[in-house]
């Protein structure tokens, strides 16, 4: 397997001083983001030089931390820019996620149109679970017909927080939410789970591309939300491995707790194991000796 | 609520009434009805700082920061308060033999008024009802029953007990444990109706200490002796499930026990064995032990039935041991359905499938020779 390559963007400007995020400055980020992962210069075609333009994009967002720790709509609407400005058509880019309640509750504004980015739960009516059960290793789940049925490619955008029984949530765990039981699956810190779900057909076929909204990062106590150990990181973290991707999302909460002189997720038996477990079944990188870290500050 | 009225109303909210369970497949997953879930306070947890939560309910005792679920699916962290998702919200209801359950040492051949929530927590590979048992309250659809009407309705029905089965009622406690209450409340001109319980067992001990106090009986679901079937096939604990059968044996509440038998996975005769002797010891020769048959459903599909023979074998194993009241489940017609008394070896209750054909028995007594056949017979 060749090196794996994981871009960081970062930007002062990318949150306001109430900590929403500001549009433009997130969509410059996340263009400058795409456009160090594909090497295209201005980054403005560089989302096609992943997705196909007849694609199809779920882009899967993680909206559980309500209003405080959820990608927010600027996050996701700025994305959906960026796909449409590559020459993706706005009406085949789906913003989802588990609820329609969650959405409201972190600021959306539902949408079913199909003249722009729609924006629904899988509880939407007429949407829901697939009613044949996937078994894959150790995964029997039902999962959401946004991800089977209407889109053709899938991008994770999930936040980067700190959890207790997984270690840490990123892209990868982001799919629990692609399924009816993420409950059965946190035993033993998630781990074969995490990897075994993000194997399974239904996703593995359609992931291309991981994004951590680094923003804000919850790097102890989460995955709710602490102002006190929330990092104003002001960053995405981009890659096409999804599991280099959650390993440097990893590598930046150890960060945050060493300055802060928090123990080690290690050292708190509780490191995310998922990793290993992921690269082993050939999902990706998890040993950062392996992983290219390009970093950038914008202004 | 009068019956027509019930009736209706259950039929619009998709809920099942004795038609079984499989209809209830093509109701599920495709509608927002979270805000129509329950906001109680669920009992038995302990508050911890930044909002976050220890469920003491089962021996997962499940640590949950804000916003998050236990592993049951229907108990909820909001900001630091736990709230059960489910109460008063079933998603089932049949009036059942309670052969069905099966109880056959409890008021053989009356019904029980049966009613199930979403949610369990284990997650059984083999489980009969993982449409409602595997699922999150909000996909499966449900109707509001609160504890004080279901009394009346098991009335109603003729049904002199009310059963908390199909997926696992520990994890709707507060709504069995209310509604238990309710049915032993003496109403003017009404008998009390009572209560029995189906479950895996996993649950804490001080929870079950109370539930003992307001239930009449209790089945619990033995899946295998070693606790490594536990971990990969249950996602539970033996030990904790041993505990929970000692403490119903101890206590007046009517213990029956089902072993289900499934082909390469649990059918350990020296298995069989070890558990038969356990149950004797710990829980007594007197409790009923069914041995009932698989049937390849869920996440194993890939196994046959139980053969025959391997559920006749158990059973001659536990009766070696010297089980009293020993039964073949899941197969309707099989001698090992009835009752025989230990003492001249007759039928004292002939059954086949949930269907009770005659009962030979007097004031608790084997008709023919007076042995005393424990059970609640009245």
């Amino acid at each position: 397997m060749s090196r794996s390559r994981v871009v960081i963007v970062k930007s002062g400007r990318s949150l306001g001083s109430t900590d929403r995020p500001d549009p433009e400055a997130v969509f410059r980020l996340l263009r400058r983001g795409f456009g160090l992962l594909t090497g295209e210069k201005t980054g403005t075609r560089a989302p096609a030089l992943i997705f196909r333009l007849d694609d199809r994009v779920g882009i899967k967002i993680n909206t559980i931390g309500g209003p405080t720790i959820s990608t927010r709509p600027e996050v996701s609407l700025a994305l959906a820019r960026c796909l449409s400005e590559s020459g993706l058509a706005e009406k085949n880019i789906i913003v989802w996620d588990r609820t329609n309640r969650e959405l409201r509750d972190a600021g959306y504004r539902l949408s079913m149109s199909s003249n722009g980015v729609r924006v629904f739960g899988t509880d939407t009516d007429g949407v829901g679970y697939g009613s044949d059960l996937v078994t894959h290793l150790d995964i029997g789940s039902l999962f959401s017909t946004i991800q089977t049925n209407s889109v053709t490619a899938s991008l994770s955008l999930a936040i980067l927080k700190d959890h207790g029984m997984a270690g840490v949530t990123a892209g990868m765990k982001n799919y629990f939410g692609a399924i009816h039981n993420p409950n059965k699956y946190h035993d033993f810190h998630c781990d074969p789970f995490v990897a075994q779900l993000f194997d399974a057909p239904p996703i593995k076929s359609k992931h291309r591309l991981s994004i951590l909204d680094a923003l804000v990062v919850q790097y102890h106590r989460g995955p709710a939300f602490h102002t006190q150990w929330a990092e104003r990181y002001q960053g995405f973290v981009f890659s096409l491995d999804p599991v280099a991707a959650d390993r440097v999302g990893w590598a930046l909460i150890e960060r945050f707790r060493a300055a802060k002189g928090l123990p080690s997720l290690k050292e708190e038996g509780r490191e995310p194991s998922y990793l290993a477990t992921a690269e082993k079944m050939g999902l990706g990188r998890a040993d950062l000796g392996t992983i290219d870290i390009v970093e950038e500050t914008l202004p | 609520m009068k019956r027509r009225e019930f009736m209706r109303n259950a039929a619009g909210a998709g809920l099942v009434i004795g038609t079984g369970l499989p209809s209830l497949c093509a109701e599920l997953y495709a509608f927002e009805n979270e805000g129509n879930l329950s906001h109680v306070e669920a009992r038995y947890y302990e508050k911890l700082p930044d909002r976050e939560i220890e469920c003491q309910l089962c021996p997962r005792k499940c640590r949950l920061g804000d916003k998050e679920r236990g592993y049951c699916g229907v108990r909820e962290n909001q900001g630091g308060t736990y709230y059960t998702l489910v109460y008063g919200k079933a998603c089932t209801l049949n009036d059942d033999p309670i052969e069905k359950k099966p109880f056959f040492h409890f008021l053989p051949g009356t019904k029980a008024l049966s009613l199930a929530t979403a949610g369990c927590n284990v997650n059984c590979k083999f489980c009969q009802n993982w449409d409602i048992s595997q699922v999150r309250p909000e996909q499966v659809r449900h109707f509001d029953l609160p504890p004080d009407k279901i009394p009346g309705l098991a009335r109603e029905y003729e049904c002199p007990s009310i059963a908390y089965t199909y997926s696992e009622p520990t994890i709707f406690f507060e709504y069995m444990y209310d509604t238990a209450v309710m049915g032993r409340r003496i109403l003017e001109g009404e008998s009390p109706v009572r209560s029995v319980v189906v479950t895996a067992g996993e649950i804490n001990p001080e929870p079950l200490k109370d539930l003992i106090g307001v239930v009449d009986a209790i089945k619990i679901d033995l899946k295998a002796f070693n606790q490594d079937f536990y971990t990969r096939y249950v996602r539970g604990d033996l030990k904790s499930v041993l505990e929970t059968i000692r403490m119903v044996a101890k206590s007046k509440v009517w213990l029956e026990i089902v072993y289900l038998v499934i082909p390469t996975l649990n059918d350990s005769m020296s298995d069989i064995r070890e558990m038969a002797k356990w149950v004797k010891g710990e829980a007594g020769d007197h409790v009923p032990l069914h041995f009932s048959r698989f049937q390849p459903m869920y996440l194993i599909k890939n196994l046959p039935p139980t053969p025959l023979e391997t559920l006749h074998a158990a059973r001659d194993t536990a009766l070696a041991e010297g089980l009293h009241f020993v039964y073949v489940g899941n197969v309707p017609g099989d001698p090992g359905e009835s009752t025989y008394c230990p003492g001249c070896r007759q039928a004292v209750i002939r059954r086949t499938g949930f269907e009770v054909e005659a009962v030979e028995l007097k004031g608790g007594k084997c008709r023919f020779c007076g042995t005393p056949i424990p059970g609640v017979w009245s």
